[in-house]
């Protein structure tokens, strides 16, 4: 395949310039404004922006939006809205919902800041948070469970399970996106639920993919196969639904469905055939010939700078059918984001339209025709990587969080988190949810500053400032046992070009034998802390503000943890009652006997004895026979 | 060889010895001799035992000993400790197991459940008042008439369940009393001729004048034309109810003849089992889901709240008093449907359906779902001439407890669909909703609602019943389930709306009685503590009892089984001794 493609394509050179601007929604940090998304003049659009990434990563990010008006909504006329989320959106009386699948780990040191500046992801595992109207918090409660069953069943995920155990009312860290202006705020109820074990798969594509109006027969979601998407080294599906009001028309409540994955070039080039990884003949290994000892027979392999070529049908297994004949005309379907140096094919009917000043090149397609699109290899092969891919926008802050500690009873948890800016201090909320079997003490909560330097020097040297001030604020409402988790919020500020270490301690609980899940031992997941960047602006992000779309400039969340609990031997509660029972029996027996018995000495009781015994049956049986020869 | 006596040695040991072990002399002699090491230096002892009166012992030189005598106190002391570990078992240990281990069970009427079940409590009777209404004759000359039609009409019954009971009604008030399903309406005219008013319970009867019946009549042709019409209206409804009845094995109480399903021709038995087999079971609420299912892009939008409005809600606001309706639409693009021939046969039909992969998931909220699928197709369904019956239209079908579809075939490229285009659809599934709901076919449409209530009533009746029966059984066959209050309650609130419905029968309040009924009857069969029973099956009781009984358990009764054998012989001692 190392031959020029532009031989195997037929390709439709039509460079149709089109009259058009380019105010595109894109996934990107840099163009998008926090009311971006409110598009609500058209009922369904959909797109695909696609985005090298060094190490031979490729960013895929598909989003898929319709509208619905309130009038349409209530009098459940579906077009567009899917019926069966509406139906459980107004059974659940919920305002708004956002439900996220993820899966893997999105590299920040080497990809740059999330996709839709991490607005549309969640945790690890499914995360679910949504705005419901109820008249008090019981009632809001109620709601919440029918919401999550119904999703259980709709998304084929556990939601059901999330409980009271995992659900909490986060004070700082979510804000509604659409506009609630016609309920009175006090009625409005935000729950938050997680689970982070929840393994995303297949069953849970298919439902999200049979909400779309084209479902996957048309437009980009004929791209999407499960075994790509779940093959990948991150990805996100998410599901969001708000009203949103523009001006004085009637408001709409629109649905945005979400896809972000991280492809690896390399393996989602393998063919479906062969899927399983062979090494290369040596004569094809990329070597890094900077080594001293490369020579003709040694070789030390350069990974990711082979196949930084790649064509949508070869990543995504399946060809592009066209555009969905619903979705807004005037929105091109399919973006891709490489300098401008790089040569771009396609093949199939499209017009390209190329903005170079922001390295986007965007495909209006056909609806009939398939597309595909080709990025050739670089034409320089020791082209430096940074100069094939737009380069990443570093995120305004990097965050990683670990256990501390060890044994069975108690253990720490410290989270760093690093502001890369050398300028700019950044503030934000540190949301953690941590299971009730975690008891945390808050008053070894510390966060301590540690300057940026400390990667050159020596551990040993850091200037560890002990300050006070960077938590501006902790909003924590302890867990209960078996029936609330802990809910930790924190409001904190980190100067440019350092790094915050937040630690905190906690003991283990002991849970009871059913409490275990199936495979105990494998212990027990700690769902991911939700970090919310806030805007410059804002300063005390509790006060209610009267300007409602205050968004958060980035979120990110941190991996989860596995924490291990002592884990008890399940045979136990047969071992207990066979060692009480002896126990007791032993108690019984010896008590029993001492105050029923007779004592007397050794040679005045009976003879016992194995000879003695013998001689009493020989006795019996001769007394027997005697009666017996009587009797005869 | 010398005396093994004198060399040896007196033993410090002590010896447990058995209480009340029978002292027979035989016994010991034979010890003595066989074993002389067990004998002791000590003739005192031996000596002392002998005075007890046990033993008689000769021997100059004994070779074992007896134990002392016990003293009497011992004894008594021994009893009493046995006596006291009992009843600490029987007055503290065993209340406490019972009360730790035991499973909750309510008290239920299991009998009169079962009664209801089998049809002895309750028999089913609708007394369906008709009114008379005959403005222009004399009063006794009516009266003479209702009394003829009135012993024609019993003549004519077969059924006692359902009879039919005539009454002169005051020409004022037409229909103001709710009790009455229809009214007849005597009108003199040229011929004798009969029709059902279309919007109103009415039966017009036109009569010659000479047909009038004189007083002293015994028979009249007017009187029976009137029956065997009112018969023919009812007819229907009558079949339906012995149908339901014997379906559900209600039989009356024993000694009345079995008026059920033995009246019934094989084939409308039959043709009523298909039809009650394509209801679905009666719910206050139905949620109608109206799609669009095309298989390309195109239509991407309909007319359908228009449709609805004028085709199919005058339908829904007649059936508005037994059942209310939510609405929802929706409309699916690139469906692909499960069958992709041209030509559907029979077979094909069950399959159409991608249920896989459309979105007809149940309306959440409880209520049953009644789909109608409209789907954009020219395909032709052929079905055999035999069984032609099956298909209302060669472009739809009812698939039974679920709903209906149509196929409409478009030009390609309609993007829009219409309200008019919509109306075939629509009247199709209007007439499928009523069979959908067991209405019953024939008759005007309010003397057909009116059965349906009494058909439902009957029915939701039965099927209360036949539930608060199986919950019987169920409670005596599992003695491990537990059944909680709310059981016992539910079944008490059953039952008397029960009866409730069983005196109402025939009047609309029967309907909200057994529909109460049934629902109370059936959440006390699916509680949910009940539904998810321990299981604990019996070798897990012995593994968990046995550790604890077994060494606990046979002391306890060895002890009070020596004690009892003591005390017997003492008591025989003592007799012998007097």
């Amino acid at each position: 395949m190392r031959q020029p493609l532009s031989t195997l394509f037929l390709f439709f050179f039509s460079f149709l310039s089109l009259p058009l601007s380019l105010s595109l929604t894109t996934p990107d940090s840099d163009s998008q404004a926090p009311q971006d998304y409110i598009h609500a003049e058209t009922d369904y659009q959909e797109q695909l922006h696609l985005r090298p990434l060094p190490r031979a990563a490729l960013l895929a990010s598909f989003s898929f939006r319709s509208n619905t008006t309130f009038s349409e909504f209530t009098s459940r006329n579906f077009r567009l809205f899917p019926r069966s989320l509406g139906q459980i959106l107004s059974y659940a009386n919920t305002r708004e919902l956002h439900l996220r699948f993820n899966l893997g780990r999105w590299d920040a040191e080497s990809w740059g800041s999330r996709p839709w500046n991490g607005a549309r992801e969640g945790g690890t595992g499914v995360e679910l948070w949504a705005w419901l109207v109820a008249d008090s918090e019981a009632e809001a409660e109620r709601k919440w469970v029918v919401l999550t069953n119904a999703l259980s069943g709709l998304f084929c995920a556990s939601l059901n399970f999330i409980d009271s155990t995992r659900t909490t009312r986060p004070v700082m860290s979510f804000r509604p996106e659409g506009n609630h202006n016609d309920v009175d705020p006090g009625k409005m109820h935000l729950l938050h639920g997680v689970l982070p074990h929840e393994v995303v798969c297949t069953e849970n594509l298919t439902p999200f993919l049979k909400l779309l109006p084209c479902k996957g027969k048309a437009g980009i979601a004929s791209l999407l196969d499960g075994h790509k998407l779940f093959d990948a080294s991150w990805q996100s599906m998410a599901i969001d639904v708000r009203p949103i009001c523009v001006g004085e028309d009637e408001c709409v409540l629109q649905i945005e469905q979400t896809i972000d994955m991280v492809l690896d070039v390399d393996r989602a080039k393998r063919p479906r055939e062969n899927p399983i990884p062979r090494p290369l003949p040596s004569h094809f290994l990329p070597c890094d010939t900077s080594k001293p000892y490369h020579s003709h027979d040694t070789c030390f392999p350069l990974d990711h700078t082979r196949n930084r070529d790649w064509s949508l049908t070869q990543v995504f297994g399946r060809p592009l059918k066209g555009a969905c004949p619903l979705s807004n005309p005037s929105i091109p379907p399919i973006c891709l984001h490489v300098p401008s140096s790089r040569k771009v094919f396609f093949a199939g009917v499209a017009a390209e339209q190329e903005n170079e000043r922001e390295n986007i090149r965007c495909y209006h397609l056909s609806p009939e025709e398939e597309f595909n699109l080709v990025l050739p290899p670089p034409e320089l092969p020791d082209a430096d990587e940074l100069d094939l891919v737009v380069p990443p926008t570093p995120p305004p802050l990097y965050a990683e969080r670990s256990f501390t500690g060890y044994g069975q009873e108690r253990g720490g948890v410290q989270a760093l988190l690093h502001n890369p800016s050398k300028a700019e201090h950044v503030s934000f909320i540190y949301f953690e949810t941590l299971p009730w079997f975690m008891r945390i003490y808050l008053h070894t909560l510390t966060a301590r500053l540690i300057p940026n330097n400390s990667t050159t020097s020596p551990p040993k040297d850091i200037k560890v400032k002990e300050s006070v001030d960077l938590i501006k604020k902790i909003n924590y409402r302890p867990a209960l046992d078996r029936a609330r988790p802990s809910h930790l919020e924190l409001h904190l500020t980190v100067p440019p070009l350092s790094t915050v270490q937040l630690t905190y301690t906690f003991d283990k609980t002991i849970l009871r034998y059913t409490e275990y899940p199936p495979d105990a031992n494998r212990g027990f997941d700690v769902p991911a802390a939700i970090i919310t960047v806030l805007p410059d602006d804002s300063s005390d992000p509790s006060a209610p503000s009267p300007d409602s779309n205050l968004q958060p400039r980035y979120s990110l969340r941190t991996t989860t943890l596995l924490c291990s609990l002592p884990t008890p031997d399940f045979s136990m509660p047969y071992n207990v009652i066979i060692f009480t029972s002896t126990a007791i029996a032993l108690a019984f027996g010896g008590v029993f006997n001492i105050l029923v018995r007779r004592f007397v000495a050794a040679d005045e009781g009976p003879v016992v004895g194995i000879a003695a015994l013998k001689r009493r049956l020989m006795l019996r049986i001769g007394g027997l026979l005697k009666k017996l020869g009587v009797k005869a | 060889m010398h005396d093994p006596i004198t060399h040896v040695k007196p033993r410090a040991e002590w010896a447990l010895i058995d209480m009340g072990r029978p002292c027979v002399p035989g016994n010991v002699t034979a010890r003595v001799i066989k074993h002389p090491v067990a004998g002791s230096a000590s003739t005192s002892k031996v000596q002392r035992l002998g005075a007890e009166g046990c033993i008689t012992m000769t021997t100059p030189q004994p070779l074992w000993k007896e134990p002392p005598p016990e003293k009497p106190a011992d004894k008594r002391r021994r009893g009493f400790v046995i006596l006291s570990f009992w009843l600490i078992v029987v007055l503290l240990g065993l209340p406490i197991w019972w009360q730790t281990t035991t499973i909750y069970r309510a008290d239920l009427p299991l009998q009169e459940m079962l009664d209801w079940a089998e049809g002895r409590a309750c028999r089913p009777v609708f007394p369906l008042r008709i009114a008379v209404q005959a403005p222009s004759l004399h009063d006794h000359e009516a009266q003479t008439l209702v009394r003829l039609t009135q012993h024609a009409l019993d003549d004519l019954n077969d059924f006692a369940g359902h009879h039919l009971r005539l009454s002169l009604a005051k020409q004022s008030a037409p229909s103001a009393d709710l009790d009455v399903v229809l009214t007849v309406r005597l009108l003199p005219g040229d011929a004798t001729t009969a029709h059902l008013d279309p919007y109103e319970p009415v039966l017009h009867v036109t009569y010659p004048p000479n047909a009038i019946p004189s007083a002293s009549a015994s028979s009249s042709t007017l009187a029976t034309y009137i029956a065997s019409t009112l018969r023919e209206a009812f007819a229907e409804e009558q079949a339906t109810i012995s149908y339901l009845l014997s379906a559900n094995g209600s039989s009356p109480s024993s000694g009345e003849p079995r008026p059920l399903g033995q009246g019934l021709a094989p084939d409308v038995a039959e043709s009523l089992a298909k039809r009650s087999t394509r209801a679905l079971r009666y719910a206050p609420t139905y949620h109608l889901t109206f799609s669009l299912f095309t298989s390309g892009s195109t239509p991407s939008s309909w007319d359908i709240e228009k449709a609805i409005e004028d085709y199919m809600k005058p339908v829904l606001d007649v059936l508005s008093p037994i059942h209310n309706f939510t609405i929802d639409t929706q409309i699916q693009l690139y469906a692909t449907p499960g069958v992709q021939n041209q030509v559907l046969t029979k077979e094909d039909l069950s399959s159409f359906i991608n249920a896989a992969e459309w979105p007809l998931s149940p309306s959440i909220g409880g209520a049953p779902t009644i789909n109608f699928v409209v789907f954009i197709g020219n395909q032709t369904i052929y079905i055999p001439s035999s069984s032609g019956s099956e298909s209302v239209s060669s472009h739809s079908w009812l698939i039974p407890q679920w709903g209906a579809v149509y196929l409409l075939p478009l030009t390609s490229g309609t993007a829009h669909l219409p309200s008019h285009e919509l109306k075939h659809p629509l009247l199709t599934f209007t007439s499928h909703l009523l069979t959908l709901t067991g209405t019953p076919h024939s008759g005007s449409l309010p003397l057909r609602l009116s059965s349906l209530s009494r058909i439902r009533s009957a029915d939701l009746l039965l099927r209360a019943s036949s539930t608060l029966g199986s919950l019987a059984r169920l409670v005596v066959a599992l003695p491990s389930i537990s059944i909680p209050p709310s059981v016992a309650d539910g079944v008490a609130t059953t039952l008397s709306h029960l009866r409730h419905a069983c005196y109402t029968l025939g009047m609309p309040e029967a309907l909200y009685h057994a529909r109460v009924a049934e629902a109370a009857a059936e959440r006390a069969f699916f509680e949910k503590s009940m539904v998810g029973q321990l299981y604990f099956p019996d070798e897990h009781k012995v593994a968990v009892y046995l550790p604890l009984l077994g060494p606990v358990a046979v002391p306890l009764l060895m002890g009070a089984w020596n004690e009892i054998l003591g005390w017997v012989r003492r008591r025989g001692v003592k007799g012998k001794v007097e």
